[in-house]
């Protein structure tokens, strides 16, 4: 407590206590004024660290969601859809084979009944609709070129069923004929593949057209299914 | 004011230096796999129900007859000109019909439609055939330009002259159903080599309209 450069001295004492008592105020003001800039900073560095908090976080959840956004928006990977589940669907009750594609005259005795597929005679059966069988070693060459070849036991299935038949028949490519004996009343062949059903008007027949119907997977797809052998009975 | 800084410690410096890092390795990551999106991406292909998939569909089964009726006459035509055109016809025809087929195999849709014939065309102002609902396949392949069975059965009995006719006036309505099937896709569908395909068409069935038509003229063709 030793004098400032600034106290003044009086000789009136009342007055030299206040000049005193100003000194003194003047100390604790500084006093004062030091703690208030040393909280200030310690208010700052607070501040400051606040800051830091919030911006760091703010970034790493920025990068976070960055990261989860580039593995929630990728896009599909590209299908790669093979007839049998162009739709990405199975059909129920469809039956898949291997069958050799080899010309033959004469008859083959034939692993399906009705064939779908198999060895066959070199001349096609011309598609359409037939009201008599047809010989199954044409008919299977119309298979090998993407033709659907319909059957159905002409005892168990009767003109409406018939008709439901025809109605699921695209113009192109599709064979319909009677064939005797069969274990169920219709049964829907390409090449290697069969569906075996007891209604004609069972909704995975034409399931079947859109999944085999042309198929890339018949050994000859595009080649014609006219201007080969018309059969017996060809309405 | 050294005390000021917050990183003050080197400990704490590295632990903030590492994640920095980690987030910039992090931002880069996903950037990458950003930029791999077109990469990876499937291509938009045109849907089941498109113009670009019914054109796919349907001009396959005009030119399958296309094909047919041209094999037929090329087999037994004695005139130099129409045997030339109908081989011409039926390869071009084959190629063409072969591309269309690829397409809906790339496009992972499959050959059968699960439409009427021309549903796709409805959207065109001057080519749509209207409510094809409403229309039996029999009036829809008509509308097409096809022939019919008993139209081509007349066709593979017939010889000579009245043969080489027969095939002018059906391949001539063929031809003008085709025409504007392809029109109809260059309006309405997306695919860019769909639609050059269709072009081409146009051009080359209508050259060929004019061929037909002058032998017609010269075999002294009735139609």
């Amino acid at each position: 407590m030793t004098s400032s450069s600034d106290k003044r001295a009086s000789g009136n004492p009342a007055k030299q206590a206040q000049i005193d008592l100003t000194v003194k105020q003047q100390r604790e003001q500084k006093r004062q004024e030091k703690l208030a800039e040393y909280q200030k900073q310690v208010a700052k560095r607070k501040r400051g660290k606040l800051v830091w908090w919030v911006v760091g976080s703010t970034a790493a959840l920025v990068v976070i969601g960055l990261v989860v956004a580039s593995f929630a928006f990728a896009p599909a990977p590209p299908t790669s859809y093979q007839a049998g589940n162009s739709t990405g669907r199975e059909i129920d009750g469809v039956q898949t084979f291997e069958n050799r594609s080899d010309h033959v005259q004469g008859t083959v005795t034939y692993e399906q009944t009705p064939p779908a597929g198999g060895p066959h005679n070199p001349i096609w059966l011309n598609c359409g609709v037939y009201t008599e069988p047809q010989q199954n070693e044409n008919a299977v060459h119309s298979m090998e070129h993407g033709a659907v070849w319909i059957t159905y036991d002409p005892e168990r299935v009767d003109a409406a069923g018939i008709d439901a038949l025809k109605a699921v028949m695209p113009s192109s490519y599709a064979l319909l004929s009677p064939y005797p004996g069969m274990d169920t009343p219709v049964a829907v062949s390409a090449w290697n593949h069969q569906l075996k059903v007891d209604d004609p008007s069972d909704p995975r027949i034409s399931e079947f057209f859109t999944e085999f119907w042309r198929s890339q997977n018949a050994p000859e797809p595009n080649a014609a299914c006219s201007g080969g052998v018309n059969g017996p009975g060809r309405a | 004011m050294t005390d000021d800084t917050p990183v003050a410690r080197p400990a704490v410096r590295w632990a903030v230096v590492s994640l920095v890092v980690v987030a910039i390795v992090a931002v880069a990551f996903a950037i990458g796999r950003f930029t791999a999106f077109g990469a990876t991406a499937a291509p938009a292909h045109p849907s089941d129900t498109s113009a670009d998939a019914g054109f796919a569909r349907d001009m396959q089964v005009h030119h399958t007859q296309a094909v047919l009726m041209a094999m037929e006459i090329y087999r037994k035509t004695s005139d130099d000109e129409l045997r030339s055109l109908s081989y011409d016809i039926a390869t071009a025809q084959s190629g063409q019909r072969g591309e269309m087929y690829g397409w809906l195999v790339e496009w992972g849709l499959p050959q059968s439609s699960s439409q009427p014939l021309m549903t796709w065309m409805e959207k065109s102002g001057e080519h749509s055939h209207g409510d094809t609902a409403t229309l039996t396949e029999q009036q829809l392949l008509d509308e097409m330009g096809m022939a019919t069975d008993a139209q081509l059965d007349e066709l593979r009995s017939a010889e000579g002259q009245p043969a080489d006719c027969l095939f002018l006036q059906l391949m001539i309505r063929h031809h003008e159903g085709a025409i504007p099937m392809a029109q109809a896709v260059i309006e309405l569908g997306s695919d860019p080599r769909v639609k050059e395909v269709a072009g081409a068409i146009v051009t080359g069935q209508s050259a060929e309209l004019d061929a037909m038509r002058d032998i017609q003229s010269r075999l002294g063709c009735s139609a």
